[in-house]
Formats: C-alpha cells, sequence, structure tokens
C-alpha cells in the first residue's frame, strides 16, 4: 500500500470545472424538457418504412385495440376528445400531436381521431409508426 | 505543486447549498426527461370533396373493406402488391394522388400499411378520406 500524504486535509478540490459541467447540464436538461403528454397506453403500432422522426411531438393519443381512446393517462369519449386536445395543446402550442393507433384498432376511429385533431386546431397530426421490427 | 498562497482562501463563499440545490434539479430534470422517440406518418387532408367525380379517374383509390380486403381501383389485391399497383398507376399518371378509402370497420394497420406503400412507390401525395359505412 502507498503511503498518503498526511497534508491531505489541507489541498482543497476545485470545484469550478464540475460546476460548471453541472451547469451545462442542468441547462441542457431544462430546455430539452419537453413534458410530453403521454396516452397512458402500450399499443402494438403497425410497422412502416417511410416514417419519419417526429421531434415535436407533445400529445400523444392512443387508440386501443378495443376502440378506446386514451389521452393524457386518461381514458375519454370521441366526443369530449376534441375539448381535451385543445387544453393540452393550449399549453404547448409549438407540440404536434401524434396518433397512436393498435394495429387492430378500427380504421374508421382512427380517422376520426385524427380528424377531431384538425377539429381543434392542431396543424400537424401523424400517425405513430414502428419503424423498425 | 501549490501554487495558489494560503491568503487568497480567506473569503470564500460557502459553494455547498449551491451544488446541493443544483444537483436536485439536474436530477429532477434527467428523471423527468422523456425521450420518446416517436415516428410516424403525417396524415394529409383528403382533398376538399374525395368522392367528385372527376377525380376518380385521375385519381390511385385504395379502398380496404371491413374485411381487411383491398382494392386499387376497384381491383382487388393483395396488401402486399399495393406498391406495385400504385407504382404502375403512378407510372401511367405520374399527376394522380392516392386517396385511401377505408371502411370504419377496417383495421388500422392495414391502412398505414397502405399508405406506407403508397410513399414507398413514389407518390407522396397520399390521403385518406373518411370512412364509408
Amino acid at each position: 500500500m502507498r503511503e498518503h500524504s498526511q497534508k491531505d486535509e489541507e489541498v482543497e478540490i476545485n470545484m469550478t470545472p464540475m460546476l460548471d459541467i453541472v451547469f451545462i447540464m442542468l441547462i441542457f436538461f431544462i430546455v430539452t424538457a419537453t413534458f410530453i403528454k403521454e396516452a397512458g397506453v402500450e399499443v402494438d403500432k403497425p410497422f412502416a418504412v417511410t416514417a419519419e422522426p417526429k421531434e415535436q411531438a407533445s400529445i400523444l393519443i392512443a387508440v386501443t385495440e378495443n376502440d378506446e381512446i386514451w389521452i393524457n393517462r386518461r381514458k375519454v369519449d370521441l366526443k369530449s376528445l376534441r375539448a381535451n386536445i385543445e387544453k393540452l395543446h393550449a399549453e404547448n402550442p409549438q407540440g404536434t400531436v401524434v396518433v397512436q393507433a393498435d394495429k387492430r384498432a378500427k380504421a374508421g376511429l382512427m380517422i376520426a381521431v385524427t380528424e377531431a385533431v384538425n377539429a381543434s386546431g392542431v396543424p400537424r397530426v401523424a400517425i405513430s409508426t414502428e419503424t423498425q421490427k | 505543486m501549490r501554487k495558489f498562497s494560503k491568503v487568497e482562501e480567506e473569503a470564500e463563499i460557502n459553494m455547498t447549498p449551491m451544488l446541493d440545490i443544483v444537483f436536485i434539479m439536474l436530477i429532477f430534470f434527467i428523471v423527468t426527461a422523456s425521450f420518446v422517440r416517436e415516428s410516424g406518418l403525417d396524415v394529409n387532408k383528403p382533398p376538399p370533396s374525395p368522392d367528385q367525380p372527376k377525380n376518380d379517374e385521375k385519381n390511385i383509390l385504395i379502398q380496404i373493406d371491413a374485411n381487411n380486403r383491398v382494392f386499387v381501383n376497384l381491383r382487388p389485391v393483395d396488401i402486399s402488391s399495393v406498391r406495385a399497383n400504385v407504382e404502375r398507376l403512378h407510372a401511367e399518371n405520374p399527376k394522380a394522388v392516392v386517396v385511401i378509402q377505408p371502411a370504419h370497420d377496417a383495421h388500422a394497420e392495414m391502412v398505414v400499411r397502405a399508405y406506407d406503400q403508397a410513399r414507398e412507390a413514389g407518390v407522396y401525395n397520399v390521403s385518406i378520406a373518411e370512412s364509408r359505412e
């Protein structure tokens, strides 16, 4: 074992570089925090080859196999969906909406949901897909 | 190693409480940062009146019925050959747009696959019409 110097208590660690790094990380995480409103259920998303990543997605709406609509961890009715989207969209006007439809969900319901999104004034809506198997 | 004189250390701000707070904020933002990577397909609104008769000849119409059978321009095809069909029709009429018309009870997966294949075939002007009853 190496012998340590007895002067250890006098030496003070210079905190400044660590503080710099911690602050930069803090700023990074504050800036990137988007607080996505997750749907709250897992759905089996269909695959698509030509899908593009959606960076701005802030509201996720899930349409499950049993034709339930989930938004912000709550199950909602198709009629009250529009009001819910409007409320969530007002919190983050930059964000877009992504509809996560289950493979076995009814196409008509999926389209009705995208119509509701359009009607609530969100300019961009996308259907969520899986890019790779 | 000790370059600094002892004199300058006398007036030093105690950084420890600030560091504690900064670390706690850092941890909070790291934990809440949800890097949800969503990828998806943008949904176009259908043209103003999708069932105008004059458009029917120009458009490539993909219909999906309630039993998930696929018809390209009223001809039954397999879902996996939608791409080839769209490519052929697109070559015949490069101005044609693709309109997907699913039945209400069709599976969402079929709509997404048809959409994806149309885009793979090089037609990026794809719209999903409201479902037929």
